[in-house]
C-alpha cells in the first residue's frame, strides 16, 4: 500500500518536482554560478510571469480548452493600465489602485467574452481564443496608436524592484497565485466541478448541473490571471507595450502540459504548472550560463515539450494499472 | 445572400471607378510599409502621410503589416498597386528576398520602385534579372551601429569588457547592426565577453541580460541592436545594483530611452531620422519621374544621440 502511494505520487506533481530537482542539481555541478543567491532570484523574477499566465491556463486546459488569447490580452492589460497609472490627474496612489483594477477587469471581460461566446455557439476555444487574440492585439495598437507607454510612477516602478530575503516581490505574487488555485481546485466545489467536468462533461450535465457557468468562468478566471500578469510586467520592466506578449501563449501551454495536465482536460494540477514554469526558466537560464547559443536553447525547450507529453502518455498507462 | 452580393460588387466597383478618377487627376505613390504595430513605422507612415499632405502634388496610398514576418500582406499589396497601375511604388521590404519577384513584375508593368529602409538581396536581384544597384534609399545600419558602438568603447577605453545583445537572427538590420558593432568591437580593441539575441523584445532582453549578469560579473558596456531591447537591459542592471556601473547604448532613438539618456541610465543611442525616411524615398522617386538618373544606395544620415546633443 505504501510503495503504491509513493508511486502515485512519483507518478503526479513530485515526479515532476523530481525532474526539476534533478535539472537543478545538474547546473549546479556544471555552472559556478548557478546555485548563487542572486541567479536563484533571478530565476524567480523570470518564471514569475509566465507562472501567473499558466495558472489561468490550467483552469481552462482542465476543462479541455485552450486561451491562446493570453499574449494578446497581456499587452492590451498593460496598455489600458498603463494609461492609467500615467494619468497626471489622479493621486499616485489611487492610480495605480485603479491601474491594477482596470487591468484585472480587462482581463476578465476578454475572458467572459471567450467564454460566452465558446458555449453559447459551441465552438472550440481554439478558434475563439484565436480571434480574441487578434481583437486584443487591435484594440491594444489602436488605443495606444502603437506607442510604448512609460514614465510610471517612481513608487511604482521601485515597488518592482523589491525582495524579501533574496525573494523577489514579483515572485511572492505569483506564488500567492498558485496557491490560490491550488486551494481553488482541491478544496472548493468549483475545482472538483472543474476535474469532473474535464473529465466527463456530459455526466455532470446529467446530474443536474450547468457546465456551462464553469466553463465560463475559468475563462475569467484566465482572463484575470493575465490582468495580474500584466501589472507584474509593468513592474518588472517599467514600461507598457502593444506588441508585448508575442507568444506568451505558447509558453503558457508549454508550462501547464510540462506540468503534467493533460491537454484533452480532467487531469493535473496546479503545483505541477508552477513545476513546468519552472523548469522552462532554469533550463533557460542554465543553457545561457553554460554559454550555450541561442538555437540551442531554443531546441532543448521544444524537446522538453514533446519529452513530457511522451511521459504523460505512460504515466496516464501506468496510473491506470495502478489503479485496476 | 443575392442583395449581399450585389452591394459589394457595388462597393468594389465604386472603388475601381474612384481610383482610376484619382489617377487621372494626381499621380499615385503606393507606399508598403512593414509592420505599423512597431513605433518605428508608425511615426515614419506619419511622417510620409504629413509629406503628402503638405505637398499636396501627389495621392498617398499606404499600406502597412500585422507583423514584421507577414511578407504575404506585403506581396498582395505589390499587386494591388501594380493592377492598380500607380505611378511610383516606394517599398520597405518585409523579407529582402521575398519580395524580389513582385518588385520585378512591378518594373515590368512599367512602374518605377524605390527600396527602402532594408535593401533587396543584390544575388535575388541578380538572379531575377534587375540590376544589383537597384535604387536604395536608407540608412547605413552597419555606420549606425559602428558610430554608436565607437562611442561606448571611447568612453570605456580599451580592454573593456562588452555583450551584444542582437535582433532576430536572420533579419538583415540584425545582422547589419551586429556587423557595425563588431567592427566597433575590434577597432576599440574591447573584450566581447557574449553575443546573445534577445529577438528585439524588452522582456526577452531583459532575462538574457540578468543571466548574462550572472556569468559575467564585470560587465562594462552592452551593446543592444535596437532601443526596446535596450530598455529590458538598463533595468536588469537596476535589479541588479549595478545602475552606473554599466554603459548601455542602443538603436532607434525612441522616446523612452530618451528619457533613460537624461537621467543617464543610458549612454547613447542611434538616430536615423525615421519620420523622414519613407518622405524621402518619394522624394528620390518624384526626382526618377522628373527624368534625373539615380541608381544604388541613396544614403539618409545616421546620428548618435547622446546627453550632449539630445534636447
Amino acid at each position: 500500500m505504501n510503495t503504491k502511494r509513493i508511486a502515485y505520487l512519483l507518478l503526479n506533481e513530485a515526479g515532476i518536482g523530481c525532474i526539476l530537482a534533478l535539472l537543478c542539481i545538474l547546473f549546479s555541478y556544471s555552472v559556478p554560478n548557478f546555485a548563487s543567491k542572486p541567479n536563484i532570484s533571478n530565476i524567480f523574477t523570470q518564471i514569475s510571469i509566465n507562472t501567473v499566465i499558466a495558472v489561468g491556463m490550467t483552469f481552462v486546459i482542465l476543462l479541455g480548452g485552450i486561451d491562446l488569447s493570453v499574449g494578446s490580452m497581456l499587452a492590451l492589460c498593460t496598455i489600458l493600465a498603463g494609461f492609467t497609472i500615467t494619468n497626471k490627474e489622479l493621486p499616485v496612489g489611487a492610480a495605480i489602485t485603479l491601474a491594477v483594477l482596470v487591468s484585472m477587469l480587462t482581463g476578465m471581460a476578454c475572458g467572459l467574452f471567450n467564454g460566452f461566446v465558446c458555449e453559447q455557439w459551441k465552438i472550440h476555444s481554439f478558434v475563439v481564443t484565436l480571434g480574441m487574440q487578434n481583437i486584443a492585439r487591435g484594440a491594444a495598437l489602436k488605443f495606444s496608436d502603437s506607442r510604448t507607454i512609460f514614465s510610471f510612477p517612481a513608487e511604482f516602478n521601485s515597488f518592482g524592484l523589491i525582495s524579501y530575503f533574496d525573494v523577489p516581490v514579483i515572485f511572492i505574487m505569483a506564488i500567492t497565485l498558485v496557491l490560490v488555485g491550488h486551494f481553488i481546485l482541491v478544496k472548493t466545489i468549483f475545482g472538483r466541478m472543474i476535474y469532473a467536468i474535464g473529465n466527463n462533461e456530459e455526466a455532470v450535465r446529467l446530474s443536474g448541473h450547468n457546465p456551462r457557468i464553469y466553463k465560463i468562468a475559468a475563462f475569467m478566471i484566465c482572463g484575470a490571471t493575465v490582468g495580474v500578469a500584466a501589472i507584474l510586467y509593468m513592474l518588472r520592466l517599467n514600461m507598457a507595450s502593444p506588441i508585448l506578449g508575442n507568444g506568451f501563449e505558447l509558453s503558457a501551454i508549454a508550462a501547464v502540459v510540462i506540468g503534467g495536465t493533460s491537454m484533452s482536460g480532467g487531469k493535473g494540477s496546479m503545483i505541477g504548472t508552477l513545476f513546468g514554469a519552472a523548469i522552462i526558466g532554469v533550463l533557460n537560464n542554465g543553457l545561457l550560463l553554460m554559454g550555450y547559443s541561442d538555437f540551442t536553447r531554443q531546441i532543448a525547450t521544444g524537446a522538453i515539450i514533446i519529452a513530457a507529453v511522451i511521459l504523460d502518455t505512460y504515466r496516464a498507462k501506468l496510473l491506470r494499472m495502478l489503479s485496476s | 445572400m443575392k442583395k449581399l452580393f450585389a452591394i459589394i460588387m457595388a462597393v468594389v466597383l465604386a472603388m475601381c471607378l474612384g481610383s482610376a478618377a484619382l489617377a487621372a487627376e494626381k499621380p499615385v505613390v503606393g507606399l508598403v510599409m512593414k509592420s505599423l504595430a512597431n513605433e518605428f513605422f508608425k511615426t515614419m507612415e506619419e511622417g510620409a502621410r504629413k509629406f503628402a499632405a503638405d505637398d499636396g502634388t501627389f495621392e498617398l496610398i499606404p499600406v502597412g503589416m500585422n507583423s514584421e514576418t507577414d511578407i504575404d500582406t506585403q506581396i498582395s499589396a505589390m499587386e494591388n498597386f501594380i493592377t492598380q497601375k500607380v505611378n511610383l511604388i516606394v517599398l520597405a521590404p518585409a523579407d529582402s528576398v521575398g519580395l524580389v519577384p513582385s518588385v520585378k513584375k512591378a518594373v515590368d508593368a512599367g512602374i518605377l520602385v524605390v527600396n527602402f529602409d532594408v535593401t533587396l538581396d543584390k544575388q535575388a536581384l541578380a538572379d531575377s534579372g534587375l540590376p544589383q544597384d537597384f535604387l536604395f534609399v536608407g540608412p547605413d545600419n552597419e555606420e549606425g551601429s559602428y558610430l554608436v558602438g565607437k562611442f561606448l568603447g571611447d568612453k570605456l577605453g580599451k580592454d573593456a569588457s562588452v555583450i551584444i545583445i542582437e535582433g532576430n537572427p536572420g533579419a538583415d538590420n540584425a545582422k547589419q547592426r551586429k556587423a557595425g558593432f563588431d567592427k566597433a568591437v575590434a577597432e576599440c580593441g574591447l573584450n566581447l565577453l557574449a553575443s546573445n539575441t534577445a529577438h528585439w523584445e524588452t522582456e526577452e532582453a531583459n532575462t538574457v541580460m540578468t543571466n548574462l549578469l550572472t556569468r559575467f560579473p564585470d560587465v562594462k558596456g552592452v551593446m543592444c541592436a535596437n532601443d526596446s531591447m535596450a530598455l529590458g537591459v538598463v533595468r536588469a542592471i537596476e535589479a541588479a545594483g549595478k545602475s552606473g556601473q554599466i554603459e548601455v547604448v542602443g538603436f532607434d532613438n525612441i522616446g523612452a530611452c530618451q528619457e533613460l539618456i537624461k537621467e543617464g541610465k543610458m549612454l547613447a543611442t542611434v538616430d536615423q531620422f525615421g519620420p523622414e525616411m519613407a518622405a524621402n524615398a518619394i522624394k528620390v522617386g518624384f526626382r526618377i519621374l522628373n527624368g534625373e538618373s539615380i541608381a544604388g544606395w541613396e544614403k539618409t544620415p545616421v546620428e548618435v544621440v547622446s546627453k550632449e546633443n539630445l534636447k
